[in-house]
């Protein structure tokens, strides 16, 4: 495990899970192994259909009221 | 991952040498675009107005130039080769030839960079204040195209350099997928060879002898939709980078792995169909180009969203599988969890963010009709100053702050400044793209020194211009203090000691390349169906524009933006550097 | 290839986004009509709108019942003429080329919007409501004095409009 300072004592190892060198020297190790089983990305379906949601409600909003709605409609 | 695992410069100190220099290029050209981009938020908000109104369009020139093309481009080549060689762990087959492909970029940008800076010195009567789409007919001075020119062969030789190194590598490795970082590269550089199509015809066929008095006139029509050929792809060769940061760097910082390699392998390929034949949404309000191309660009614009919206996706769950793996809980509960305390993480997530926002004034963009309302607004450069200025431009400096210490050896000076400097990125930028998009939205115009005009004033529909504008003027403020304190905080980070143990891994993704089929490493393949449809998009609208106002145009003249002829102007530079005859 | 089920599903309504996008500016085309510029407009020498019929003297015309023409010329760094006189409540086309280099032409606040480039004339027609008065913005950097350069919509009832107006400079 490379960190370049004195480590705290490592207990298991979670692959992958070597520290960035960007990180703070007390940034936590992260704490279990996830494989593709057993990682459901739910938190991630949630924000995405939150993004979808005001996707759609901002292309609206914009398309009927601020554009269509504005004067000088070019029809030819 | 052994103890104290040998860094980049360690294994390759030749190649991280050249990496530095690619990005000392960018950082230099980062600052100076920095700093014309706070002279143009201070003058056109009226706030501060210390250059004359007439030389702003020189600052804007070297803005556009500086950052979009230098920086942007330069720090593309110096992590591609960074990458190529860590991914293939394998040296260019000829280092000399990186060497001089770099040394033609640096020329070639200087070039072009000197040309447009003498716009601010009269008495030398060079100038190139055609801003970064250079319409003819304003016609800059040659040495602005000659640069332009140079530049690209470099970038040309450049992926030469790494098609080759993989062709090597390949002879050795017959059976194996190309490693991820090295798809993206490849994949990045075919997309490229296909946009320059464009650019390198107008600068060579037409603008470049033009500018020398070869030929009279140019068909401005013409030139402007063959800048459009490459000026769409152009901005997804500054997103790749950042791509390739999300998806191979991200995961690593968030204390996870990619998702899924097979479906970023997919979107870079989306990228390289799509990326090119969609230029004409540029011109969506060009005269001289039919409804029905406009359309076609647009159908292929609207699903050229597709590989993003998929990226956010992938590089959301990469971040949640990281958040989980550190102990993260909940619906929303685990964002808690990520590594806010990294600044290269904070940076590279907020950019995901502004990317999110930018997003969706894109998708305006897109929208055919709907262009009318915020064609050539304030909306615009709004729009491209959370992806390009944001998205790709935070991701890189972020990036740095990770990458920096296995390309020198030492540690970055402060954490914590990083830190201040991505959050202050991203609040000058909020203030700073909010206030652009409403301004626009009211029909204020891009690229101009004074938008405040004598015959009318603009309607708010809440608000006032006057806090549209303090907004505009705070957050360009801050974008410039934060550029300072990314350049400070490298600067002082070179004073730090040589340390040991600073390298890094990147982890496998959680869904391996084995899982996606073979024929997405067909790199053949794909720039076959890339290129037919370039010319399923391009050669129809093309020809409608010869055949209606000539390759040559119906006539006009040039508006060279140089006071003095050509060479008048290369005599009073000499004279000015003392060897004046 | 095994593609997660919340991807999957994220792809599909992608999908869903990009197809109700296009389908909705469809319908802005056909369903309310609005056009875009296009190639209608024909091309001009921009060395020559001296001699041509309409570009030589621009201004407004009247060309049917409540119908009117607008020939505008963008030249650094101004716009001819200026004002732009027309009757409220009429169908007026605007046809607008470049005596030089590339300029903008937008009537600020409003969706008629259109790149002037030299040699190309942008058609670009629209409804004319109530009286009152637009400003005109070049919107595309076009020389040293680009900033300076704007002009009027002056939307007059229609008791009150003069046909020569438009055409006076």
């Amino acid at each position: 495990m490379s960190r370049g300072v004195p480590a705290v004592e490592d207990e298991e190892e979670v692959p992958g899970s070597e520290q960035s060198v960007s990180a703070p020297v007390t940034q936590e190790e992260p704490e279990r192994e996830l494989t593709h089983e057993e990682f459901d990305p739910k938190g991630t379906l949630a924000l995405i259909l939150t993004y979808f949601a005001v996707l759609a409600i901002m292309w609206v909003f914009m398309y009927f009221v601020e554009f269509l709605g504005n004067d000088l409609i070019v029809v030819g | 991952m052994s103890v104290d695992q040998e860094t980049f410069a360690d294994r390759y100190p030749q190649e991280a040498e050249l990496v530095r220099r690619a990005f000392l290029v960018a950082f230099t050209a980062l600052g100076l675009g920095a700093l014309f981009g706070i002279f143009q938020a201070l003058h056109r908000t009226n706030v501060l107005r210390i250059i004359p109104s007439t030389d702003y369009y020189t600052a804007l020139t070297a803005h556009g130039v500086l950052l979009a093309i230098v920086f942007t481009i330069f720090y593309l080549v110096g992590l591609y080769q960074w990458a190529v060689t860590r991914s293939l762990d394998r040296s260019p087959t000829n280092i000399n030839f990186t060497r001089a492909w770099l040394t033609l970029m640096t020329v070639g940008s200087a070039i072009t960079g000197v040309t447009i800076l003498l716009g601010f010195v009269d008495q030398i009567g060079i100038s190139a204040d055609v801003l970064f789409t250079f319409y003819a007919p304003l016609q800059a001075h040659p040495l602005f195209y000659t640069g332009l020119v140079v530049f690209i062969i470099g970038t040309w030789l450049a992926g030469v350099d790494w098609f080759r190194t993989w062709l090597h590598w390949k002879q050795d490795n017959p059976d194996e997928r190309i490693p991820l970082q090295t798809f993206m590269v490849l994949t990045t550089m075919i997309m490229w060879y296909i946009a320059t199509i464009g650019v390198a015809i107008a600068v060579l066929f037409f603008l470049l002898p033009w500018s020398l008095g070869l030929i009279d006139t140019v068909n401005p029509l013409l030139t402007r939709t063959l800048f459009w050929f490459f000026g769409h792809p152009v901005v997804y060769f500054w997103l790749l980078p950042a791509y390739m940061l999300w998806y191979t760097v991200l995961p690593k910082l968030a204390g996870g792995r990619l998702f899924s390699d097979p479906l970023a392998r997919v979107v870079f390929v989306l990228f390289v169909l799509l990326s090119t034949p969609v230029g004409i949404h540029h011109q969506y309000v060009d005269p001289g180009i039919a409804e029905g191309f406009k359309f076609i660009a647009m159908t292929n614009t609207m699903f050229l969203l597709l590989p993003s919206l998929l990226t956010a996706f992938t590089v959301v769950a990469s971040m949640e599988h990281g958040a989980r793996q550190r102990g993260g809980e909940g619906l929303f509960g685990w964002l808690t969890a990520l590594p806010w305390r990294d600044p290269a993480f904070t940076g590279m997530a907020l950019a995901g963010l502004m990317f999110a926002a930018g997003g969706f004034s894109g998708m305006i963009n897109a929208g055919m009709n709907i262009n009318y309302l915020i064609h050539n607004t304030l909306w615009v450069p709004g729009h491209f100053h959370l992806t390009v200025g944001t998205a790709v431009a935070l991701t890189m400096m972020a990036g740095t702050y990770w990458l920096w210490p296995q390309l020198t050896n030492r540690r970055l000076y402060s954490r914590p400044i990083g830190l201040l400097q991505v959050v202050m990125w991203f609040g000058g930028m909020a203030l700073m793209s909010n206030s652009m998009h409403v301004a626009g939205l009211y029909g204020v115009p891009r690229r101009t020194a004074e938008p405040q005009y004598a015959g009318f004033d603009f309607n708010t529909a809440f608000g006032s211009m006057a806090e549209l504008n303090i907004q505009l003027a705070v957050g360009g403020t801050l974008l410039f203090v934060s550029t300072l304190l990314f350049l400070g905080n490298l600067t002082l980070s070179l004073g730090n000691p040589k340390v040991e143990g600073l390298g890094q891994s990147l982890p496998e993704p959680l869904s391996g390349a084995e899982d996606s089929p073979r024929v997405l490493d067909n790199m053949r393949l794909w720039a076959g169906i890339a290129l037919v449809l370039v010319v399923l998009a391009y050669v129809l609208p093309l020809g409608a524009i010869i055949q209606n106002g000539g390759l040559f145009g119906t006539g006009g003249d040039a508006y060279p933006v140089s006071v003095l002829g050509t060479f008048d102007g290369l005599d009073a530079v000499l004279e000015l550097l003392g060897v004046g005859r | 290839m095994h593609i997660h089920q919340y991807e999957k599903l994220w792809l599909g309504m992608s999908l869903l986004l990009i197809v109700g996008f296009i389908a909705t500016i469809t319908y802005g085309a056909v369903g309310v009509g609005v056009t875009m510029i296009d190639d209608s407009g024909g091309n001009v020498d921009p060395n020559a709108l001296d001699e041509h019929p309409e570009f030589s003297d621009p201004g407004v015309e009247k060309v049917g019942e409540n119908e009117y023409e607008a020939y505008v010329v963008a030249r650094q760094f101004i716009f001819q003429p200026d004002p732009i006189v027309v009757p409220a409540n009429s169908t007026v086309t605007f046809y607008v080329t470049s005596a030089d280099v590339v300029h903008g032409f937008s009537v600020v606040g409003t969706n008629a919007n259109t790149m002037v480039i030299p040699g190309e004339v942008a058609e670009v027609t629209v409804e004319v409501g109530e009286p009152g008065e637009y400003g005109i913005v070049c919107h595309e950097y076009c020389g040293a004095g680009h900033h300076s350069m704007e002009g009027m919509l002056r939307v007059v009832p229609e008791g009150e409009y003069n046909s020569s107006d438009g055409g006076e400079q």
